[in-house]
């Protein structure tokens, strides 16, 4: 099933018993954000939440934790609610196969409805903001998808981008934007910069909840995030032509703000509550001046809160950051069984592997910090047996107990690079990384009795089914 | 009198009002006009009033001087 607006996604998880409607009216703040904090600690089934009676506003419509939780994540996916976070990666990686799928150019985009432009632009008028966190600068905007081509290449689909970015809303139609310098975006608008221009941008807010998920996903530069959202939903993505900068959005967008990063100019932003549970900033980063927004009548503001994992943003870049690293590994060592990096974005990454020989695992998870995205993360890379199941942490825990032994499985790998926002490195950007070997050694690498590993019986599986039966009869 | 507002994180006294609430009279949405830190005044104490506002949050005109370019602005490319 695949949905081609925000809307026919929240009317599936009303259906689905996945959308709580919070009638009563709440305050911008702290109510809207203390809720959305708190949504997801009602486990792996949490609800999205719905305001539309907010003390001030008149009509504000606010979606929040749409994607926060592993049954809401199914559902994005087309799949029942029930399904795992191990299987929902699995068919992640599945889908992805089937990429590139090229995106449909769909007429009368449904943002299109409204427009205003120029000195008429006001995003409060249009977006009922409010703060997340106490120490945050300001309103943000942070679960929207910014859309960039290549200055150099602007007619190469494959280089354009769509990366959900922070945005700091500064004035009417002023807004601050964090292109750290691993994103795409930040590339595009080095050329620009260094070509002395701005960078027209398109920012696409309450998406098709596949849009989010691809914008969310580490892919490469010039993979096209459309391409992989055609392979996911199992339809071409719906895009449109955005008007003022013929930029490609979704085509069933809720509000479409277009403007330019201006060029070579810099000003204070922040600090705002990140993914890594920390505040960062205040810096000086680049400023959009907004030229035009068009938007659906009576648009829904779809927001997303972060904080102390987890929030709704770990469950959005939980399985899509764990299938490029999966892909390249896989690559290199067929013996990768699954990969679990759905720690604050990989910065902690479990691999479960065959071992070939001795010493196998540990190339397994040093090579994990050379894919395209263990540069940036994979801070912590934990390599486990092919029979202990990544995504079960009290398997995880368990090969850690009995099969590490510090003498010989800690591999500290000294001075290598991470995002700046992550809070333990000394120099930010600059960390030590470490490899934990939790697999049994294998010949020719003789230490440890290993002789007389219980297993599961092979009847328990077959036990399991039948309890789990009589469990669901009662 | 009420006296007018100041900056909870910067003290700065110059101070905008961005929107205003559309039911009307409920709250306005401020900005200082240095460090820009942006609170709408209906938010709890620790957010808007300077003696609740923590003090790790708090900037200086020293923060906002020396706070980091991210990305740095690159060099121009030559011109043929």
């Amino acid at each position: 099933m695949a949905y081609d607006d925000l809307r026919s996604f929240l009317h599936a998880l009303d259906k689905e018993g996945q959308l709580l409607r919070v009638t009563d009216e709440v305050v911008p703040e702290p109510d809207i954000a203390a809720a959305a904090n708190a949504a997801p600690r009602m486990g792996d089934a949490a609800p999205a939440l719905y305001f539309d009676n907010v003390r001030g506003f008149i009509d504000a419509r606010i979606a929040m934790n749409v994607h926060g939780s592993w049954a809401n994540h199914a559902l994005a996916l087309g799949l029942p609610k029930q399904t795992g976070a191990k299987a929902q990666v699995a068919e992640f990686i599945r889908r992805w196969e089937d990429f590139p799928v090229q995106p449909e150019w769909r007429a009368e985009p449904l943002w299109a409805a409204n427009a205003v432009e120029g000195g008429d632009v006001d995003v409060f008028q249009v977006l009922p903001l409010f703060r997340l966190n106490d120490g945050d600068g300001g309103f943000y905007i942070d679960k929207a998808a910014v859309v960039s081509k290549d200055p150099e290449d602007p007619d190469n689909s494959d280089k354009q981008n769509v990366g959900i970015y922070r945005i700091e809303v500064k004035g009417k139609r002023r807004l601050a934007l964090q292109p750290a310098p691993v994103h795409d975006i930040a590339l595009h608008l080095r050329k620009a910069e260094e070509r002395g221009e701005d960078l027209p941008v398109a920012i696409a807010l309450g998406n098709d909840p596949v849009i989010s998920i691809v914008a969310a996903t580490p892919m490469a530069y010039d993979e096209n995030e459309y391409e992989l959202a055609g392979a996911l939903r199992g339809a071409p993505a719906p895009i449109a032509k955005a008007p003022l900068t013929g930029l490609p959005v979704p085509w069933g967008s809720e509000v479409v703000i277009e403007g330019v990063v201006e060029g070579r100019t810099r000003e204070i932003e922040g600090p705002f509550g990140e993914f890594t549970g920390h505040y960062s900033g205040g810096r000086s980063m680049p400023v959009i001046r907004i030229d035009r927004i068009s938007y659906r009548t009576d648009p829904v503001f779809e927001h997303l809160y972060l904080g102390m994992p987890w929030t709704e943003i770990d469950y959005l870049m939980a399985a899509n950051t764990c299938v490029p690293i999966h892909q390249e590994l896989k690559r290199d060592f067929p013996e990768v069984q699954a990969v679990n990096a759905t720690y604050t974005h990989g910065l902690v990454v479990i691999v479960s592997t065959k071992t070939r020989y001795g010493g196998f695992a540990k190339a397994v998870g040093t090579r994990v910090l050379s894919t395209s995205h263990g540069l940036g993360y994979a801070a912590t890379v934990i390599v486990v047996d092919e029979d202990v199941d990544p995504f079960n942490l009290t398997q995880v825990m368990w090969a850690l107990s009995t099969k590490m032994n510090p003498a010989h499985d800690l591999v500290r790998l000294p001075a290598m690079s991470v995002v700046p926002l992550a809070p333990q490195a000394d120099t930010p950007g600059i960390v030590d990384k470490l490899i934990i070997d939790a697999t049994t050694p294998v010949e020719p690498e003789r230490r440890g009795d290993r002789s007389s590993r219980v297993r599961d019986l092979p009847e328990a599986g077959e036990w399991l089914t039948r309890l789990q039966r009589l469990a669901a009869a009662r | 009198m009420e006296t007018p507002p100041t900056c909870p994180r910067c003290v700065y006294e110059s101070v905008e009002k961005l929107f205003t609430s559309p039911v009307p009279g409920v709250w306005d949405v401020l900005q200082c006009q240095r460090c820009l830190y942006t609170w709408r005044t209906s938010e709890p104490a620790r957010r808007t009033r300077r003696d609740h506002y923590p003090e790790e949050f708090r900037m200086s005109p020293e923060d906002i001087e020396n706070a980091v370019e991210v990305p740095a602005v690159p060099p121009l490319l030559p011109r043929d």
